[in-house]
């Protein structure tokens, strides 16, 4: 099929120059949007981004497409002076008929491209993409180009002022302690916890990493009638009441479902692997676009849809790590393996960092309230996002109910307490609601 | 359907041979012999399939045993050979390393589904050799049990397991006869391995919990019927039992065998101790101080000469560079270490461990100081004499058919792994499982000489990767020497003749016991000559999965006589031939005599020392983590205390001590009464609890007339720098009180502070020593001289300046000249010296090439010349870095990834070229870049530094390098210093810390002491120094034959103190408690 559209495209080429007719337009299709971005999930699973990384990398490839083609649009309004730090991007356009769709894909890729280790990846996609443009106009791709990387190098210079640079080489965290609430490795692998800076990351939209500070967590206790100590047995005896029920229990698919756990560890004798998946950024990334398809938007809408859903999915982040490495709490496997059952295992593994508040619900909560403000409430779909890494389709009601379930499929899976849950998704869908109101794109 | 995946690669080899050609002269002492010239055609032959093969069982690779005997009593030792899911074979001794394969007709090939180790015994005492095969079985689909084929002595064997109770099932590797009861029978202990569970990565107490299948057995020998007493015998039988193999010997020369049991991954080795009633007690812990993590073959023999059995466990440390950053190794388990210590898990390194048996007490682990720690996956290890030259030299099989730990393979794995449910995964990575890369590896051997091993691969034997697993040594064809023999995975078995020139002696023992031990196994042949004695004590079970036949071999290198020739036989007689003739074999008959065995009584300088408990003091280290915040830095700076400091506080004849501590615990003083200490409580240094004491200093600072007290001050554990500065108290009628003014602030890490009036102007002046940043471990900083002002106000010395990374300082008048020099430690640098010349620090030149990880530096007169030398305590040639070592060590200072914050790197030398000491992901850790350059493992393995990170970036990184590694002294030579002396090798066995004068019953004696848990993955802990009083350099002895503790814990200082009717020693450590000996 593929290929038939090709040696077609070859055959118009070939048809239009022996005709000396003018070259004609590059068609940029939402559909083309939709597979760069899937590229980029692709090449991000490869690498093993962690998910605050992810994030960063999904918004700034995204604003970059935004800016690109909203500078004069009569429908959006350019995120210029919107978001923190973010001042007046220069478009200087070479020519006024620069294809718009066209630049903003290259501007797309062009900041993704940095923000990868498999750069070639990304340029060897580029280029076959680039190269099919060539043939069909040259002229027109050169233009786009021009003004695509000119808008995606401000992103770019803008983008590398974040503080993420700084936080590479900052302390690990130091796994020595005595004090049994502190968070420490989980098994297998006792990775240690990951991007414990990642609250001093330039947020996009909250004013700080804390603004959304949320209450502080039942205060640790290993006193059974503590309110600490009800909620880990509750995680005890919910997997537990779910191992009896099999694999197959409604509670056991929802884990499986959103696990969304970039890096789950397989142990086999001297070998160790990891089977990947994508992060929970990324599985709202890819409700968004199930939400495009179905109501087939347009190119702007698309790019925008994408734009909003992971500028609130990139600050929800850094408002849950800024509370993580804040609590330190302690996970349920810990505790429950030294001082309840010693061969327990949770659902799904351990991800490796702090347990307070969980990451999947905020991200949750904060993408359900931007997709209801783009697409509207009681939007029925059918997720179908992780079919490629063998989980099944699941339909929900609207974005919000998928967001309930995947804030609470964390119990289920064995890796957070109910606190964690609830008021992580209260915390991401505070960030959500900012979103919707501080930033505006549409005119 | 299951693949002969080796089957080409044999027939190829076989198909080579069948050109008959002449046969060559070997270049190698060792000469491995073609199968076609000797018979042995026997290979190991796996196959694999979806269900069988390294993914379903972790030991899929580990290979067969071999083992030999005489089974047919003509005189000539025949070989076994273990097939791992083929038959086994018999294969008789023609004569002239010929051989008979009579698998057949002996009926030996064996019912189980997949066989292990082997070893011959004559387990009914009929004087005929029966053979004992170990299986797995009870996992996945294996079956059948561990074999007996009992001899029927017409050339056919009978399988009888069942009958002696010997038919065990499970989980076996090998089996290991031995009397430890002395009731003259033979009982046995089998190792059985363990496969990961979720349970199996559990705490260290599962060992107790006796698990069926998997937890190691000891039979006892009931009249012929093996019966199970492992529990009586308190033997560990967990789930986590990663059993590999054994070793057994009297390690404490108590007349009653130990056995040291091998476990792979997280699992402590078991060292159990014959308690003499049919118990055994684990002491591991107290007799070793350093283990393998991966454990896999052993062996044991008294190697250096002085009467205790020595002890070598392999593991799995890649000596080629490249395959070292391709595969996992120790860096990623600085987590699952501290986790794994929280089980309950003794700390473990993945590489090989020499251990030396002092004196039955402990061991002191010596693999890198002999070169032989890393020699990748290696899974049996031989002590024997090959050259015959009186030393036991050291062979060890190695190769893994695939590496499963390359992390290339992992990644390819991730990457590719995902949506598949449990069983097609498990098909989908057997599919790929020809993606992990090939682990063959040359086997090596090592000459001895009782002191050191030399690496003798490619002049002894050939330097060819193979794969081989279990191995024996034998006289085959009677010559005098010793033949060794593998039994190799998917390949032809090696048999590799010894050419030794008869020009060297030998004596060759068989034996003849009485009662249901007829071979006298567990017996004690010790020979006498040429002022040295060999011991050697019989076992058949040795190295991995094998047996050697039941005849004791010694070189004699050129001695034409043994003066005596004394055996220990298992009931503790003890037989003695006078002069027995050399080059032959002499079989010993057991014969009743009168003397029995006595274990050695300790001598009279046991009592020199006396523990004693006058003061109760815990140092405790606090939870900073260097590691985390600088990640490549090859040790910590944070864990330099305690801080000790000795003076007469209140002037009553006696000297009381201050003991500094770590950041959040409080400092003591105490006070000497000559009869017992007691504790001054002294307000303004306990609040200031905060700090993290390194060193401390009492002198007059105000010339008052009491004595006042500066502090050193290291890296708090929350980095708070107002408590990272060094203080000044002053003594207030008794009271200190911290001054605010009267010294310069130092928020650099200090090491030292020592005062002397070095401008003898009549106030105490003070060095100050810096060692780094405190984040920024590898710039070089400044230390410096306070002058006092008369008043004690403390301004720097303008014209004296040490820019370094001062470790230790001490003034000492070494010119005799009545003024006191200034001598400084440094690392990455050369030691200092500065002369005092009337008040003007002058530094005087110090030997070339003299740049060291200088610990400590004192004075003495080691030479015995009269003279005080000048001491240095460096790393010692005990430590990774020893290993590659072929150039200065290097470290390199640069913000190498510019973003504005320095890094640390270390490079060695391998072979001439600079290799990164770091993996491509610890290197990734500290500068992002590095993931984007290198995507591949394989693209970063085997890099120098230079193609690494670019020669323009390491050209432009600020150098350090280290020339010498070894501890030493500089020698006084009527006032020149221009000679560098190495101490003994027993001084180089760890980091020497500190040096101690003591007199002890009159006698100038030295001490010292070091060790270094401060260390990365890298290095691990390096506690092999366990003390010493020396008088001079060539006489000394460990600080346990005068009766003080062995020492595994990283000291800081050792004082002594004068009582009013004794002296006191105190060992002060890192993180653990005050030691203190009383003597005369």
């Amino acid at each position: 099929m593929k290929q038939f559209y090709f040696s077609l495209s070859l055959l118009i080429v070939v048809l239009f120059s022996s005709c000396n007719t003018e070259n004609p337009t590059i068609e940029i299709s939402s559909e083309d949007y939709h597979h760069a971005v899937d590229k980029l999930t692709q090449i991000m699973v490869h690498d093993i981004f962690s998910p605050p990384v992810a994030s960063r990398i999904y918004t700034y490839s995204n604003i970059a497409a935004y800016e690109t083609l909203n500078q004069e649009s009569s429908n959006y309004h350019s995120l210029s002076d919107q978001l923190n730090n973010l001042s007046v991007i220069n478009p200087t356009k070479t020519n006024d008929k620069v294809n718009l769709k066209l630049a903003s894909l290259i501007a797309y890729l062009d900041v993704a491209k940095d923000l990868v280790f498999s750069k070639e990846a990304i340029t060897t996609y580029r280029d076959s993409l680039y190269q099919h443009w060539n043939t069909l106009n040259p002229d027109e791709l050169e233009a786009a180009q021009t003004y695509g990387t000119t808008i995606s190098q401000q992103v770019t210079t803008w983008m590398q002022k974040d503080q993420y640079a700084e936080t590479r080489t900052m302390p690990n965290y130091n796994i020595y302690s005595d004090d049994p609430s502190r968070w420490q490795p989980t098994p297998p692998s006792y990775t240690t916890g990951i991007e414990p800076h990642w609250s001093k990351i330039r947020p996009f939209v909250l004013d700080s990493a804390a603004q959304f500070k949320p209450q502080r967590h039942p205060e640790f206790s290993l006193e059974k009638d503590s309110p600490f100590y009800k909620e880990v047995m509750e995680v005890y005896t919910v997997n537990r009441e779910m191992s009896q029920k099999g694999d197959e229990s409604p509670e056991v698919l929802i884990a499986k479902f959103w696990d969304c756990n970039p890096f789950v560890s397989v142990n086999k004798g001297h070998f160790m692997f990891a089977v990947k998946k994508i992060t929970p950024g990324a599985h709202w990334v890819g409700i968004c676009k199930i939400a495009c398809r179905q109501t087939k938007t347009d190119f702007e809408k698309t790019v925008y849809a994408y734009t909003k859903i992971s500028l609130g999915i990139a600050d929800a982040f850094i408002s849950c790590w800024d509370e993580k490495y804040r609590s330190n709490l302690v996970r349920p496997e810990t505790l429950i393996n030294a001082y309840i059952d010693k061969s327990w295992a949770p659902v799904l593994q351990t991800p490796p960092f702090p347990e307070y508040t969980s990451g999947h619900s905020v991200v949750s909560g904060a993408s359900s309230e931007i997709l209801t403000s783009i697409f509207g409430e009681d939007f029925y779909f059918e997720d179908l996002t992780e079919v490629q890494y063998g989980l099944p389709i699941r339909p929900f009601n609207s974005f919000r109910a998928a967001a309930q379930e995947a804030a609470l499929s964390r119990l289920y899976g064995g890796i957070h307490y109910r606190s964690a849950i609830d008021i992580g998704l209260d915390q991401g869908i505070k960030v959500g609601t900012l979103v919707n109101t501080k930033v505006k794109f549409l005119k | 359907m299951r693949k002969l995946i080796f089957a080409l690669s044999t027939l190829a080899l076989l198909s080579a041979c069948t050109e008959q050609q002449p046969t060559k002269v070997s270049p190698h002492i060792l000469q491995n012999l073609s199968p076609l010239d000797t018979g042995v055609d026997f290979a190991n032959m796996v196959s694999e399939d979806a269900e069988h093969s390294i993914i379903n069982y972790i030991y899929y690779y580990n290979g067969g045993g071999v083992a030999s005997g005489d089974v047919n009593n003509d005189g000539l030792p025949d070989l076994y050979f273990v097939s791992n899911t083929g038959e086994n074979k018999l294969y008789l001794n023609l004569g002239d390393l010929k051989f008979k394969d009579v698998s057949k007709t002996a009926q030996i090939s064996g019912n189980s589904s997949w066989n292990t180790g082997v070893t011959m015994v004559d387990i009914n005492n009929d004087g005929l050799l029966d053979i004992y095969v170990c299986a797995v079985s009870g996992l996945l689909d294996f079956e059948g049990h561990n074999e007996l084929f009992i001899n029927n002595g017409d050339g056919t064997f009978t399988e009888n397991a069942k009958a002696y109770g010997l038919d065990f099932k499970g989980y076996s590797t090998q089996a290991y006869f031995f009397d430890y009861d002395k009731d003259d029978d033979l009982d046995v202990y089998i190792v059985n391995h363990a496969v990961h569970t979720t349970l199996s990565h559990g705490k260290a107490e599962l060992r107790h919990e006796r698990k069926p299948l998997v937890g190691d057995v000891l039979l006892n020998n009931n009249n012929g019927v093996f019966e199970d007493v492992s529990e009586t015998a308190k033997i560990f039988g967990g789930e986590n039992g990663y059993g590999l193999s054994a070793s057994i010997a009297d390690f404490n020369n108590d007349g009653w065998d130990d056995i040291y049991v091998c476990n792979d991954f997280h699992e402590d080795d078991y060292y159990y101790l014959n308690n003499q009633d049919g118990t055994f007690s684990e002491e591991l812990g107290k007799a070793f101080s350093t283990i393998s993590r991966f454990s896999m073959g052993s062996d044991v023999a008294d190697i250096n000469g002085d009467g205790y059995q020595d002890l070598i466990t392999l593991d799995m440390l890649p000596n080629d560079e490249r395959t070292l950053k391709e595969t996992e190794g120790d860096d990623v388990m600085f987590n699952i270490q501290a986790h794994l210590k929280k089980l309950g898990y003794k700390d473990q390194y993945a590489r090989n461990m020499l251990q030396l048996n002092h004196q039955g007490q402990y061991f002191q682990e010596t693999a890198l100081f002999n070169k032989v720690a890393a020699t990748d996956w290696s899974w049996s290890p031989l002590f024997a004499d090959f050259n015959n030259d009186g030393h036991q030299d050291l062979f060890i099989t190695n190769g893994i058919f695939r590496r499963p730990n390359s992390l290339d393979f992992k990644k390819y794995v991730s990457n590719a792994f995902r949506g598949r449910s449990e069983h097609e995964a498990l098909a989908w990575l057997y599919n790929s499982i020809g993606e992990m890369p090939s682990g063959k590896v040359t086997n090596e051997i090592y000459q001895g000489n009782s002191k050191q091993f030399e690496r003798q691969t490619g002049q002894w034997i050939e330097d060819t990767p193979s794969l081989s697993n279990g191995s024996i040594y034998v006289d085959l064809d009677g010559d005098g020497d010793l033949e060794l023999i593998t039994n190799n995975f998917g390949a032809a078995a090696s048999i590799y003749k010894n050419n030794t020139d008869t020009s060297k002696n030998y004596i060759a023992l068989d034996f003849k016991y009485k009662g249901a031990n007829q071979e006298g196994i567990g017996l004690k042949a010790t020979i006498y000559s040429n002022n040295k004695s060999q011991l050697k004590q019989l076992f058949r079970s040795r190295g991995f999965s094998s047996s050697v036949n039941n005849q004791l071999h010694f070189g004699l290198n050129e001695a034409t006589t043994i003066d005596s020739l004394v055996i220990v036989w298992p009931n503790q007689k003890v037989q003695t031939i006078k002069n027995p003739k050399i080059n032959q074999t002499l079989t010993v008959n057991y014969s009743e005599q009168s003397r029995t065995y006595h274990p050695e009584s300790p001598s009279d300088l046991a009592s020199t020392f006396k523990k004693a408990s006058f003061i109760d003091f815990t140092h405790q280290e606090d939870h900073y983590n260097d590691f985390s915040e600088e990640k490549l830095i090859p040790y910590r700076i944070s864990t330099l205390g305690p801080a000790l400091a000795k003076a007469d506080i209140d002037n009553n004849g006696y000297e009381d001590i201050f003991i500094g501590n770590s950041s959040g615990k409080k400092a003591q003083l105490f006070l000497n009464n000559g009869h017992h200490f007691t504790p001054l409580h002294m307000k303004a240094i306990e609040n200031d609890s905060l700090f993290e004491d390194n060193d401390a200093e009492f002198f007059d600072a105000d010339n008052d007339g009491d004595l006042d007290l500066y502090i050193a001050s290291g890296i708090q554990e929350e980095q708070l720098e107002e408590f990272q500065v060094d203080r000044l108290y002053i003594n207030d009628n008794g009271q200190f009180k911290r001054s605010q003014s009267q010294i310069p602030l130092n928020p650099l890490v200090t090491t030292v502070v020592s005062a002397y009036d070095f401008d003898s102007d009549n106030d105490m002046d003070l060095f100050i020593g810096n060692h780094s940043d405190a984040h920024d471990f590898g710039q070089a900083v400044s230390s410096y001289i306070l002058v006092n002002d008369g008043t004690g106000h403390f301004t720097k010395q303008p014209n004296f300046e040490v820019e370094s990374k001062v470790t230790s300082a001490r003034w000492e008048d070494i010119n005799g000249d009545q003024l006191k020099d200034l001598l400084v430690a440094t690392e990455w640098d050369a030691p200092k010296i500065f002369l005092n010349q009337s008040g003007t620090l002058t530094p005087t030149i110090v030997p070339q090439q003299l740049n060291g990880l200088w610990q400590t530096v004192s004075t003495y007169d080691i030479d015995k010349d009269g003279d005080q030398d000048i001491l240095l305590g460096n790393w010692g040639l005990n430590t990774k870095f020893n290993l590659n070592f072929d150039g200065p060590l290097q470290l390199y200072h640069s913000d190498f990834d510019q973003n504005g914050k320095n890094e640390t790197l270390l490079a060695y030398n391998k072979g001439g070229y600079y290799y990164p000491l770091n993996t491509k992901d610890e290197l990734a850790s500290q500068m992002n870049v590095i993931n984007r350059i290198y995507t591949k493992h394989k693209s970063y393995a085997g890099k120098t530094i230079e193609e690494a990170l670019t020669k323009t970036t390491i050209n432009s990184a600020k150098k350090f390098e280290v020339h010498q590694l070894a501890s030493g002294y500089i020698r006084n030579d009527h006032g020149q210093f221009n000679t560098f002396i190495p101490f003994d090798d027993a001084l180089q066995l760890a980091p020497i810390t500190i040096f101690l004068n003591v007199n002890v019953k009159n006698e100038s004696q030295l001490m010292v002491a070091g060790n270094s848990t401060k260390l990365n993955s890298y290095h691990g802990a390096y506690t092999a120094l366990k003390g010493l009083l020396l008088k001079n350099e060539n006489d000394y002895k460990l600080i346990s034959d005068y009766g003080m503790a062995p020492i595994h814990t990283q000291v800081k200082q050792l004082e002594t103190l004068k009582m009013k009717d004794e002296n006191l020693i105190l060992i002060l450590s890192n993180d653990d408690n005050l030691l203190l000996y009383t003597y005369k």
